[in-house]
């Protein structure tokens, strides 16, 4: 019988497809194996679609329970070696922080899709609000470093989950997606590269040659260097007898509690100490610029049509957007907003998450202007115009 | 009996000392429970089947939950493969594991407020779905790592620090829920009685479903100290159980098979553990076989 590979990737080309279909097919793409989810307005797409596409490639689709049920079968696919994500929005993520604060303890890799929808408590389901932005950060007890995406077409949802997948093998932390309600509907057209194009990028989930090494990560004594390795599989020979959400060492052993703090260090420093190789950032028109746009996710594609009318007014305006939204770059952000005479932020949250990042880092005489739009969608015109007033 | 008997001056070997995670670890069986405690034993007892079975560790991963019995795995077998996961998660992580691995069969080890307090949704549906694998419910009536507050399961009557006057909630029932929620192998068992408690975990090592074990355990700490063995009732005067010996003498006189059980009335039977095996249904469809037929259509033309 065959494994069902076959009908892993799409015939290469152009689709017309939804967000959330896109990202479900990215999934599929990178060798996602089980999926456990819980109906939730707006993320529902993505389970209904997995749960025809994934029993053709040998895998398996569950709807879970509950929120809890998803997250915590997830995590016990992902222990025995298969790619597993979730998705849900706001609601379900809140359910399943207690699930990713142990998985960022015991290093077990998963994707999570969060279809952000207007908060807080039930809210509008329908509508976008990029207000879980802060909660990724911060989802679950204890002290760990997530990366988050934020994405801004289809075709990025596609792309972005074959790279978010690739993060989590490597990092082995929580991984999250940011959609939201507008992107996760959208209908647009998705280029499918060729399957060979796909397989060189996806990194699968491999038991290393060398079975006697560590299981989690640990720091080299020689040269103080944070290693990685492979994540876990249990089942099998690499695996470490014990697997305790304590702080442990590389093999899983209990640490003593004064070693706690070294522990929360290689826990955290395993992201921070390659913030440059995992932060992904884009830049338009920023050489000349003496107003920067920082943004992520939906209002970037409003960013760049408002960008390009101030030019034609003369006004040098230019955006540097965050892909990764979590690790925040801290280091990119400060050399951009050297000697620029505004920064504005346009956030769909009326706080501005990123903002407040932006603010840490810039000096106390560049103004920071927020433009929140909640529940609806920036319009070019109110980027442009918050462009135009400190330009006056 | 002599004290030559008891405690004789050479300490025999014990027979699983070397299988044991502990004592592989330390080269004794250190167990961190209270004396009296039943978690020894069945950390033992498991050790024991693991051993004389012949489990491959890497088949039958042991899913531990959150309460007292989570330090069970310094005893149990050096080579099963231990997994310390979230207070009631344990079904659900399970699930997972049994669902990307078909060939495994999970065992979990829960508690009863883990289990049917917590956790309840996730015991509920793992019993609907007639996963394969193994789940033991402890029950001790008590919430012992937190110090003695009351459990679903504490029985009418009881006195713990959250119940400070009585127990006044009906009490949760594993063994029923587990037969209404459709768990195709359910029995229960005391850990007065070892040899039973083995006898139903290897039956259920051959089943293929949902096994549910529960099995009654003292808390001397946190339960016995406090109660009486009439737990308060009305007639004879009780007795404080507050050693091991004085637990299990009350869990004994509180079980009841389940034959003799049949001719008994509801009130003959208010506040007594029924023991014995309720179901046992080998014929009934176990969830991961049904979805690989659904793999097998959805995979047709590929």
């Amino acid at each position: 019988m065959s494994n069902g590979n076959g009908k892993r990737f799409l015939k290469p080309g152009k689709y017309l497809m939804m967000g959330n279909v896109a990202m479900a097919e990215g999934a599929l793409s990178s060798g996602l194996k089980f999926f456990g989810g819980y109906p939730i307005t707006p993320s529902t797409e993505v389970i209904e679609h997995l749960a025809k596409r994934l029993p053709e490639v040998g895998g398996c689709c569950m709807q879970m329970e509950d929120e809890l049920a998803s997250i915590n079968a997830v995590m016990g696919a992902s222990l025995v070696g298969a790619k597993a994500m979730t998705a849900t929005s706001g609601p379900g993520l809140s359910l399943m922080t207690e699930t990713i604060s142990m998985a960022a303890n015991i290093e077990i890799p998963f994707v999570f899709c969060d279809v952000q929808r207007c908060g807080p408590g039930t809210g509008f389901v329908t509508v976008p609000h990029h207000n879980d932005v802060g909660l990724t950060r911060f989802a679950g007890n204890g002290e760990f470093e997530v990366i988050a995406f934020a994405p801004m077409s289809c075709q990025e949802l596609f792309d972005l989950t074959i790279t978010a997948f690739n993060y989590a093998e490597t990092y082995r932390c929580p991984i999250f997606i940011l959609s939201d309600a507008y992107l996760g509907h959208i209908h647009e057209v998705v280029n499918i590269p060729p399957k060979e194009e796909i397989l060189k990028r996806v990194i699968d989930r491999t038991i290393p040659e060398d079975t006697k090494g560590a299981k989690f990560t640990y720091e080299d004594i020689n040269t103080h260097k944070l290693m990685i390795p492979k994540p876990y599989i249990v089942g099998t020979e690499f695996c470490p007898p014990l697997i305790i959400h304590l702080p442990h060492n590389q093999d899983g052993v209990l640490m003593p509690e004064e070693n706690s703090l070294r522990f929360m260090k290689i826990m955290i420093d395993k992201i921070r100490d390659n913030i440059d190789k995992i932060s992904l950032t884009e830049e338009y028109k920023l050489d000349d610029a003496e107003i920067i746009i920082i943004s992520y996710g939906l209002p970037v594609r409003a960013s760049y049509r408002a960008v390009d009318l101030a030019r034609k007014k003369g006004i040098k305006v230019g955006i540097f957007r965050l892909i990764t939204v979590w690790p925040f770059p801290k280091e990119k952000v400060k050399k951009v907003v050297v000697g620029a005479k505004a920064i504005i932020v346009p956030e769909m949250n009326y706080t501005g998450v990123i903002a407040e990042q932006v603010e840490r880092v810039t000096d106390l005489n560049i103004p920071i202007i927020k433009v929140p739009k909640v529940a609806t969608l920036h319009h070019p015109d109110d980027i442009l115009k918050a462009i135009e007033e400190v330009a006056k | 009996m002599s004290d030559d008997i008891r405690y004789p001056s050479e300490k025999p070997e014990h027979p699983y000392l070397d299988s044991s995670f502990s004592g592989m670890l330390l080269g004794t069986l250190v167990s961190r429970f209270c004396a009296g405690c039943g978690y020894g034993s069945i950390g033992q007892l498991y050790t024991r089947v693991f051993e004389d079975e012949k489990l491959d560790p890497n088949l039958y991963p042991l899913v531990i939950g959150i309460g007292c019995y989570s330090q069970i795995f310094f005893l149990v077998h050096k080579n099963a493969q231990k997994m310390l996961t979230l207070h009631g998660r344990a079904p659900a992580i399970a699930t997972g594991m049994k669902m990307a691995n078909p060939k495994m069969k999970p065992i979990i080890f829960s508690g009863d407020g883990d289990c049917l307090g917590i956790g309840g949704n996730h015991f509920i549906h793992l019993c609907r779905r007639n996963l394969d694998c193994i789940l033991f419910i402890f029950n001790n009536s008590i919430y012992g790592m937190t110090g003695g507050q009351a459990a679903p399961t504490t029985l009418y009557g009881a006195i713990s620090t959250t119940t400070p006057y009585k127990m006044f909630e009906p009490r949760s029932d594993g063994v029923e829920l587990a037969l209404a929620a459709g768990a195709s192998y359910v029995a229960r068992t005391t850990i007065a009685h070892p040899r039973t408690l083995m006898k139903y975990f290897k039956k259920a090592l051959k089943h293929k479903g949902t096994s549910v074990i529960e099995v009654i355990t003292p808390c001397v700490t946190y339960f016995g100290r406090k109660n009486l063995d009439n737990l308060g009732s009305e007639g004879e005067p009780g007795e404080i159980m507050d050693t091991g010996g004085k637990m299990f003498e009350w869990i004994k006189k509180n079980s009841i098979h389940i034959n003799q059980a049949k001719f008994m009335s509801k009130e003959e039977l208010f506040n007594k553990y029924i023991i014995g095996e309720f179901r046992y249904n080998p014929s009934k469809s176990e969830y991961s076989e049904e979805y690989k037929k659904i793999q097998n259509i959805a995979m047709k033309g590929d």
